[in-house]
């Protein structure tokens, strides 16, 4: 059973246990419930940013404009909150449409002008970063109760955000593993030129995963705009590179053609304990923005056909 | 290095002889000549020689990194640290100072040589780890930050030499600025270390074509290694300058720094696909940025456009770039 397990689950799942048995074994306020609640809170957005960015990856792309794109919908999303009181629930769709459109813009550009997704991404980086700061400068807008609710509530003593992210998950999973479409993404970033020659069309597989990379922007956004309670233009900085990072420890190669929705679920908690347990270690920030840089560095030197992140022995379509 | 659906990276080879001043190379020239043109009827003022040195002493900093960053990307990588270098190296320069006249020079190299020693590390991990440039340099440019801000303690420490500041700052003959010439300096070097060196020369072949420049002989590991620490000089050498420019400023000084450079570069002609282009066209790049970005100020365009409007650049003048070499009858892709 033990080595069946082993065999199966993705690397990123030992670390996480033993992140967690030092956790539990040497601090005392990491045994709480109640942490424990606040990390799944804190992650959420940040897991359903990487499912997202899951698809492009999956297919040979990359989104680095997510995280700004976050930002945006955060800044966005916050002001038309204050602006329209009663009408939150056009708001979220408004939010969402905005993520999904700026996707899918991407994604256009990149069929159009030809040019490698790491540098149209990176371009949109900046110009969402700029549109973002041509809205404000400083924070904005206020988040209704509910909204709050999603991100920080309970159902049934579990976390709303757990359950948002556990559908996402799932909904992720199905797509990019089980379903034609996830076959025709995965054909596409194991090779473009083979994917073609075999009749699949490409722009329209790289529209949609661009749709979703934006969309899942869009609800990370809603998630952090009911954490922050306000429209924080900075609140997106850096989301998109821990997303890229979560995606990686998680067994799913930077190149494509392959993917692993558990991996990058674990590896998104990994994160998040991590984050948690230096945080309880009154590690300071500095130091924690160092640690994280070097996480960056070591995550991708793992991705490498070395192929020490992915499971032992594949089972079924991975 | 590029992701993609197959045609990034894979379109037309440049050869020797296309690479003489064709549309594209020149192109930004004729880019910077409209643009100046447009500046003109926007208001006179453009062309006093005193704006113009005025403009290129604001862009020195950069101009210099991006000498550097040209070098790395003809190979076709990128060097997202610059900013984080920059700021590195006006910080280390100043404590290492410390206000003391006799420790001018050895503030200057310790910041040089922090800065290579980064650009070292980048170019080790990506030739012989064989990762991608951009998320590597992108999680470099977060260590150096760390490091930087852990160092320092998140507050601006150190005080420059005396003499240092005015001598940068002065002009030569009344007119031209020390900063500027130092930035020339750069750009002539650049010139030479890329048409006249063996490492040059390899830089455009390995850019060109990765496995040929391997089986003709070319070592690329250290060409790349060389690239790369070239970049983390010449970042650090932007951090000086900037350091003279402005003082002693806070940590983050060269924060968002990289985009400026890439639209530079791109601008200049030098793409992402690598194997051409060249510093020559980075200095016409930096030039258009600067008067593209001074114009949008003066339109009454607010700074934060100018975040939005470098990522245009870079989308729109890799994008100009990738059509213009289709077009130049090169062959077609895949």
């Amino acid at each position: 059973m033990l080595s069946l397990a082993y065999q199966t689950l993705p690397r990123i799942y030992w670390a996480l246990l033993s992140l967690l048995v030092i956790g539990v074994v040497w601090l005392p306020e990491f045994r709480t419930l109640s942490n424990f609640a606040n990390i799944l809170d804190q992650s959420a957005a940040s897991a359903i940013l990487a499912l997202g960015q899951a698809f492009v990856i999956a297919g040979g792309l990359i989104d680095l404009s997510v995280g700004q794109l976050v930002g945006l919908v955060v800044v966005v999303s916050c002001m038309l909150f204050e602006a329209f009181p009663g009408l939150g629930g056009l708001v979220v769709i408004a939010a969402l449409m905005l993520g999904a459109g700026v996707g899918l813009l991407n994604g256009e550009l990149i069929n159009r002008l030809h040019m490698p997704p790491l540098i149209l991404t990176f371009g949109m980086l900046s110009v969402l970063q700029g549109s973002i700061f041509m809205l404000t400068d400083r924070s904005v807008g206020l988040v209704p109760g509910w909204i709050g609710t999603l991100s920080n509530g309970r159902v049934f003593g579990l976390p709303v955000s757990l359950i948002l992210v556990a559908i996402c998950a799932l909904g992720a999973w199905y797509v990019l593993q089980r379903s034609i479409f996830g076959w025709h993404l995965l054909a596409m970033g194991n090779s473009a030129d083979g994917a073609r020659k075999a009749g699949l069309d490409l722009a329209a597989t790289t529209r949609i995963a661009y749709l979703v990379s934006g969309l899942a922007a869009g609800i990370a956004g809603l998630l952090v705009a009911g954490r922050l309670g306000t429209g924080f233009p900075n609140a997106g900085n850096g989301f998109e590179l821990d997303a890229i990072v979560a995606v990686v420890l998680g067994g799913t190669p930077l190149k494509g053609g392959r993917v692993n929705v558990a991996g990058i679920l674990g590896a998104v908690l990994f994160l998040g304990v991590l984050s948690n347990i230096l945080n309880l270690l009154q590690v300071p920030a500095f130091t924690q923005i160092l640690i994280k840089g070097l996480i960056v560095i070591a995550a991708i030197l793992m991705d490498r056909p070395g192929q020490a992140l992915r499971p032992v022995r594949r089972v079924g379509r991975t | 290095m590029s992701g993609g659906t197959g045609a990034a990276g894979a379109g037309s080879r440049a050869t020797w002889a296309q690479r003489l001043p064709s549309l594209e190379s020149s192109a930004v020239w004729l880019v910077l000549i409209a643009l100046l043109i447009l500046a003109g009827f926007i208001s006179p003022a453009f062309f006093k020689l005193n704006y113009l040195m005025n403009l290129l002493r604001q862009a020195t900093p950069i101009g210099i990194a991006a000498v550097g960053v040209t070098f790395v990307m003809v190979l076709r990588g990128v060097d997202l640290s610059v900013g984080a270098i920059v700021s590195m190296s006006a910080v280390v320069c100043a404590m290492v100072m410390n206000g003391q006249p006799e420790n001018l020079w050895l503030g200057i190299m310790v910041a040089a040589a922090c800065g290579t020693a980064v650009g070292l590390v980048n170019g080790l991990l990506i030739a012989y780890g064989r990762v991608s440039p951009f998320i590597e340099t992108l999680g470099m440019s977060i260590v150096v930050y760390g490091l930087v801000q852990m160092g320092t303690g998140g507050t601006a420490r150190g005080v420059v030499s005396p003499g240092f500041r005015e001598a940068l700052n002065g002009r030569l003959g009344g007119i031209l600025p020390a900063l500027v010439l130092c930035f020339l300096a750069a750009v002539l070097i650049g010139l030479f270390v890329q048409s006249r060196t063996r490492f040059g020369r390899g830089v455009y072949l390995a850019g060109a074509n990765p496995a040929a420049a391997r089986l003709a002989g070319i070592p690329i590991n250290r060409v790349t290694v060389i690239a790369y620490a070239l970049s983390g000089l010449m970042a650090a050498a932007g951090g000086i300058a900037l350091l003279a420019r402005t003082g002693v400023s806070g940590t983050n000084a060269g924060s968002g720094m990289e985009f400026d450079v890439l639209a530079a570069v791109v601008l200049g002609g030098t793409t992402f696909a690598g194997g051409r282009g060249g510093v020559g066209g980075t200095l016409a790049g930096v030039l258009v940025l600067f008067i593209a970005l001074n114009l949008a100020n003066v339109a009454g365009l607010p700074y934060a456009a100018q975040l939005a409007i470098k990522g245009l650049i870079i989308i729109v003048a890799s994008a100009a770039h990738v059509w213009i070499g289709r077009r130049g009858g090169a062959q077609s892709q895949d």
